[in-house]
């Protein structure tokens, strides 16, 4: 025997109340008589029987204590660990994805089909016929463990609701393979899903049972801006729409900002095709401004979800920068001319560690102070010719560039196989610098060009170039505005910000500060502020499309969230629903022997109740 | 004092009295009517003179004796004499005045108040059902005398005759004792069979409810020589209880407590029981040549006295 819900045993602390009221005596009702002489005489039977009437005391007070153990018991759940051992099990995977919210031709949507496939299959849950219930979605998830309670597994089923969710079903399958493998008896997987299931190696039995009809889609696939090279300022936004059905389609795309209209433009697409749209020219939202950008395609079709997108015109960010030198015409060129860093310049003589911690970073051209120890000091440093990795010794004499590692961050898009050095300062990177990692990804064969090295914990960042500018002509070529750019950005934290854009089921980390509002908003109307429970915190997984506020002392921002995934979106694989593929309930009497025997228990408890009822009304009992 | 040691929940049946205006002016005027009622349905049998089986000196002639030496030869009759020479003694019947006796119970039962507050108690109505009796003895010129019982006999008026002692009676029964103890019925009537030498009639009123039985009683009584007529007063709640539910009942007379649970079906069962004792009661005076009347304190008096007085025959 086990039990299912063994906290109803807390309930036998009802036990000795139910004593101890029974112990109370009865207040009656005085009433003065002239003679107790007929009483007496009536009751005379009665009082020959006093052993029967302290036995009807008793079982009135056994009758209670069997009902409300019988009660408890039905409360705990028990089942009989050999239903358990050598019943059946049952796992209905039903599939959540976003393709599930497509409607069929009757206009219902697949979602609600399967979900009335599964409530078939609920039927015969019993003890000996235990069922559980996966969904899937970017990761599967158990709805409902091994139960053979029918309400239950219904309650868990009604819980259930589509997402927007992409993913693969087969992480499903797995991980209801893995419930079935420590049970014994007959087991088998049924598989609720328009796509199919492409296991075929499994050990338990997989139904398919496929749901929906195949359908024509159009769909936005790919919404997403950024902004110019040219003009930070501005951003161009790029538009894609494919055609997933099997007749062509035209129609007119629509872009707004913040609700508003801000273009159209038509497409015409054959089956199969795709249209890229590109809308150049969007100056960045001011900061006051949610800078939503939403596509629509307004012509309905079978799944309403991806005939929207949502992209986020980010706000401007200023980096600032110190830049500590005697005079670098070039760097102070470079540094001015980009919108997106608002620099000081400083004398050597003038600079002082601390200042390091109110700038993003920090450009010590030739101007390492004394004693410099990177562990120990605050800030982001670009260190230009000294730097503590230099070491003591001749410089090197016109090296060249061996290897670039173009997997660096510092080195995007920089291409240095034509600049000249003339000499460059002898450095080594840091043998064991606890809680640091150092690369050097600019290399002239065995001596490093270029240190980068970051803080393990991403807080502080630091690089080094081996050589004076001016003893290079790499300040007259194109990579020099790209290196320090992407160094500067890099040291800065650019690419450790939030990003603008996500997709559904991605998961970002929160920085401390940073909160986001789990409710997804479509419409730039004011919402209500979202209490505790409605922030997510530590991480954020976006489960609906829409727009997300984030929260963070520098004030508040949004993230576009998609689902953007041609496997939602094409709902030509679909097969009609096979209702053969269901089972027809089997109500039988050897059905109902198995049923819960919590139910049993209930019933006698009912029985009981009614007995006790009748027999206090008829005074058998008091 | 038992029902003193038992006080609380029945010391205000206890305290019930007489009321004041138990035998006001509307009760004399109905009690002149009802002599008068008595009268015409009873013509012709007045108890005055009522003629009693001793020899007396009435005018009225009876039989004849033979003389023997020490007779009154006053009383010779000297006619019969001269006719057949013989002498004879002329016997008249003498004129006795009856003798009428009222037994009260006046224990606690008969003073244990109805449910029903528009009734009044046993008692009250005994001392009416006995005062209007009286009242009609007492016209008739018989003799009356009326005693109080419980557990024994209490006290007793005094023989009264004559409708100028009415106020003697009245006055006795206004003064009814509150008499403790458990209602003992044979007590009572050995003692009043010990106390009276002239025998008459004798009227109980009680309810009868004696734990030891009211045969025994009645039967030495009647075998005493007394015509015995019996008035069972009898309250509606006692006959026909209506309370229900968990009850403690508590006996007026000894306080003692009795718990029980009434249903409908243990009142039907005392129902049964209650009628078979009256029934019981009315068939042994009828074996007994006791007159037996059973009268409610819901009846009003003037037709209970006249009830009583056309079905017990207590006149004729």
């Amino acid at each position: 025997m086990t039990f299912l819900a063994p906290w109803a045993a807390w309930f036998a602390a009802g036990l000795p109340v139910i004593v101890l009221l029974y112990l109370l005596k009865l207040k009656r009702r005085p009433l003065t008589v002239s003679t107790l002489v007929f009483w007496q005489r009536v009751l005379q039977e009665s009082r020959r029987r006093a052993l029967f009437q302290r036995l009807r005391n008793l079982l009135s007070l056994l009758l209670h204590l069997l009902i409300f153990l019988l009660i408890l018991c039905a409360l705990a759940k028990p089942t009989f660990d050999h239903f358990v051992a050598t019943g059946s099990s049952t796992v209905i995977v039903l599939d959540t994805r976003a393709r599930m919210q497509a409607l069929d031709p009757d206009g219902v949507s697949r979602f609600e089909k399967a979900r009335l496939l599964a409530a078939r299959y609920l039927r015969d849950a019993s003890t000996s016929h235990q069922l559980a219930i996966l969904t899937t979605g970017s990761s599967p998830a158990v709805s409902s463990p091994f139960t053979g309670d029918e309400k239950a597994l219904r309650e868990s089923l009604t819980r259930v609701s589509v997402s927007d969710l992409a993913g693969e079903i087969e992480p499903a399958i797995h991980l209801a393979e893995q419930l079935l493998a420590s049970r014994n008896g007959e087991a088998q997987i049924v598989v609720i899903s328009p796509s199919g299931c492409k296991i075929q190696n499994s050990k338990f039995k997989i139904l398919p049972v496929s749901v929906g009809s195949p359908r024509d889609n159009v769909a936005i696939t790919r919404f997403a801006t950024r902004p110019l090279l040219s003009d930070p300022e501005t951003s161009e936004v790029l538009l894609e729409i494919r055609n997933f059905g099997t007749s062509a389609s035209r129609g007119n795309v629509e872009l707004a900002l913040d609700g508003k209209l801000l273009d159209v433009k038509p497409f015409d697409l054959e089956p199969g095709g795709r249209s890229f749209e590109t809308f150049s020219a969007l100056p960045r939202s001011a900061r006051n401004a949610r800078g939503w950008l939403t596509a629509r395609l307004p012509t309905p079709d079978a799944l309403a979800l991806d005939n929207v997108a949502y992209a986020v015109l980010s706000a401007p960010q200023q980096h600032r920068v110190l830049l500590v030198t005697r005079g670098n015409f070039f760097l102070e060129k470079l540094l001015a001319a980009d919108r997106q860093i608002s620099f000081e310049l400083l004398e050597p003589d003038a600079f002082q560690l601390p200042m390091a911690a109110k700038f993003d970073a920090v450009i010590l051209d030739d101007a390492l102070p004394p004693g410099f120890d990177l562990a120990q000091t605050e800030g982001n440093f670009l260190f230009l010719k000294t730097s503590p990795f230099t070491t003591p010794g001749e410089p090197i004499q016109q090296p060249l560039v061996s290897d670039i590692d173009a997997a660096n961050p510092v080195l995007r898009l920089v291409t240095l196989q034509n600049v000249t050095i003339v000499r460059a300062a002898p450095m080594q990177l840091p043998g064991a610098m606890p809680g640091w990692k150092f690369s050097a990804p600019l290399r002239s064969f065995e001596h490093p060009l270029m240190a980068t090295g970051s803080e393990l914990t991403g807080s502080h960042r630091t690089a080094a170039l081996a050589f004076d500018l001016a003893d290079s002509d790499l300040p007259l070529r194109i990579a020099f505005p790209l290196l320090i750019t992407n160094t500067v950005h890099w040291l800065a934290g650019a690419e450790r910000a939030t990003p603008i854009s996500l997709q559904t089921g991605d998961v970002v980390p929160l920085a401390q500060n940073q909160t986001v509002w789990i409710e997804p908003q479509t419409e730039p109307t004011a919402p209500a502020k979202p209490d505790a429970k409605q922030l997510a915190r530590q991480f954020f997984e976006p489960t609906r499309d829409g727009f997300y506020r984030l929260d963070q002392p520098g004030g508040s921002s949004w993230i576009a969230v998609n689902t953007f995934s041609e496997g939602e979106s094409d709902l030509s694989a679909a097969s009609p629903a096979s209702l053969n593929a269901a089972p027809v309930s089997r109500q039988s009497l050897a059905n109902l022997a198995t049923r819960p025997l919590w139910q049993y228990l209930a019933l006698a408890a009912l029985a009981l109740t009614t007995l006790e009822w009748w027999l206090f009304h008829r005074r058998r009992t008091e | 004092m038992r029902l003193a040691s038992n006080a609380g929940n029945f010391r205000p049946v206890l305290q019930t009295e007489p009321a004041p205006q138990l035998f006001d002016s509307a009760f004399l005027a109905k009690l002149e009517q009802l002599y008068l009622v008595s009268k015409k349905l009873f013509r012709g049998d007045h108890r005055a003179e009522r003629k009693s089986r001793q020899l007396g000196s009435s005018l009225e002639f009876a039989d004849y004796r033979n003389y023997t030496a020490g007779d009154d030869l006053r009383s010779i009759d000297w006619n019969i004499y001269g006719r057949l020479d013989r002498l004879f003694i002329k016997l008249f019947e003498q004129e006795q005045d009856l003798h009428i006796y009222f037994l009260i119970d006046a224990s606690a039962s008969m003073r244990w108040a109805s449910p029903d507050p528009r009734l009044s108690t046993k008692l009250d109505a005994a001392l009416r059902i006995c005062a209007s009796l009286a009242y009609i003895g007492l016209a008739n010129l018989d003799r009356v005398n009326i005693h109080w019982f419980a557990s024994a006999l209490h006290g007793d008026l005094g023989l009264s005759r004559g409708k100028s002692q009415f106020h003697k009676v009245l006055e006795f029964l206004r003064r009814a004792p509150e008499l403790p103890g458990e209602t003992s019925l044979l007590a009572s009537i050995r003692g009043f069979v010990h106390r009276t030498k002239r025998r008459g009639l004798v009227f109980l009123l009680s309810d009868l409810f004696d734990p030891a039985g009211h045969e025994e009683a009645l039967a030495f009584l009647r075998h005493s020589q007394f015509e015995v007529h019996v008035i069972q007063i009898l309250d509606p709640a006692e006959i026909r209880p209506t309370a229900s539910g968990d009850l403690r009942l508590i006996e007026s007379e000894t306080g003692a407590a009795f718990e029980v649970t009434a249903t409908d079906a243990l009142l039907r069962r005392y129902h049964a029981e209650i009628d078979a004792f009256l029934d019981g009661i009315a068939a042994f005076c009828l074996r007994r040549g006791i007159n037996y009347a059973r009268a409610s304190s819901a009846v009003n008096f003037e037709e209970l006295v006249l009830r009583v007085l056309r079905d017990g025959r207590l006149v004729g």
